[in-house]
């Protein structure tokens, strides 16, 4: 396999927050989505930063949406994940689903 | 609705200093974000990080084009402060020397020849706006160009090479500080921050990162 191939934990939880949220995925929900997720704060320009990565990867395409008043009269960027990033996506889950299975120290958890 | 506008200041700096595609989205996600929250600190934190991780996406992702400003920001700001700085000091008893060996060193303690230079120099208030202008001066030529060439990564390079000018300006007033001891440091340190603070400013007033920006409605 490639350097580079694999999915960063920041990457892969993007990957997903693009599948939950659908059509409806920009700065905005996505950040909102990890937060509620994680539990943590979300710096939104990291978002935008690994989104173009993802982009450049080819995982992810991106689009300008409307621009409103509440946001300074500046356009959302919609992302949607593509074919390939879903496949990155099940790879991804299926490696560290290999990788949890048997360990006694997580025994009891729901990878 | 005043208590709804994020703060300005905060909104100025990553409009005029983030990077990247899709530093309005970011802009524009910030202000939706801050109607609900309504926490300045929250704003505030976001904007200032914007700015490095937009900063350091660019540069990696562009790596020969900011070396490349690197190298021709430094060039002209050597040549600028080698030709410039002496002919200010043209008909004065202050003497220099270019040093071809140590084109930094040597552009450095020109920059610096009216701040540090012999007699009553750091006395004289002429001597003081010059040791703020010059490098102003030699700053803002270097960053234009910097700039004018690398349009479409404009703000990274520009900060980049600001960054860089900054750094090298620290690691050379360390050594100095050491030699000359803390007494003299401080009959220096104001006209000393107040040249390293030109040399900035001026590479981000040549390079036109201070100007009014458009948003994307707008364009």
């Amino acid at each position: 396999m490639r350097k580079g191939d694999y999915l960063g934990n920041f990457e892969l939880m993007l990957l997903l927050a693009l599948l939950r949220l659908g059509e409806d995925a920009y700065g905005v929900t996505i950040a909102q989505e990890l937060e509620q997720q994680t539990g943590r704060e979300v710096v939104v320009a990291s978002v935008y930063a690994t989104l173009e990565r993802l982009q450049e990867r080819g995982l992810v395409t991106s689009s300008l949406g409307e621009a409103t008043p509440e946001r300074g009269g500046r356009a959302k960027r919609y992302f949607r994940i593509t074919a390939d990033g879903t496949r990155e996506v099940r790879d991804a889950r299926r490696s560290l689903m290999n990788l949890w299975k048997g360990l006694p120290e997580l025994r009891g958890e729901n990878a | 609705m005043t208590s709804k506008q994020p703060p300005r200041i905060a909104t100025w700096m990553l409009k005029h200093f983030g990077c990247g595609p899709n530093n309005d989205a970011v802009l524009g996600d910030l202000a939706e974000q801050y109607r609900e929250k309504n926490s300045a600190l929250w704003y505030w934190r976001q904007a200032m990080e914007a700015i490095p991780v937009s900063l350091f996406k660019e540069i990696r992702a562009h790596k020969p084009i900011a070396a490349r400003a690197l190298l021709i920001g430094w060039v002209t700001w050597i040549l600028g402060g080698t030709f410039i700085f002496p002919l200010a000091f043209f008909r004065t008893n202050v003497r220099y020397g270019f040093q071809s060996s140590h084109p930094v060193g040597s552009a450095w303690s020109f920059m610096w020849m009216a701040v540090l230079g012999p007699g009553k120099v750091h006395h004289s208030p002429a001597y003081f706006v010059l040791a703020v202008a010059l490098p102003l001066i030699v700053g803002a030529m270097s960053g234009w160009l910097v700039a004018r060439l690398h349009r479409d990564q404009q703000t990274s390079v520009v900060l980049l090479f600001a960054g860089s000018i900054l750094v090298m300006d620290l690691l050379l007033l360390g050594p100095f500080v050491l030699t000359v001891g803390a007494p003299v440091t401080y009959l220096f340190a104001g006209p000393l921050a107040a040249n390293v603070a030109g040399s900035i400013l001026g590479i981000l007033l040549g390079s036109g990162l201070f100007r009014p920006l458009r948003t994307s409605s707008e364009t």
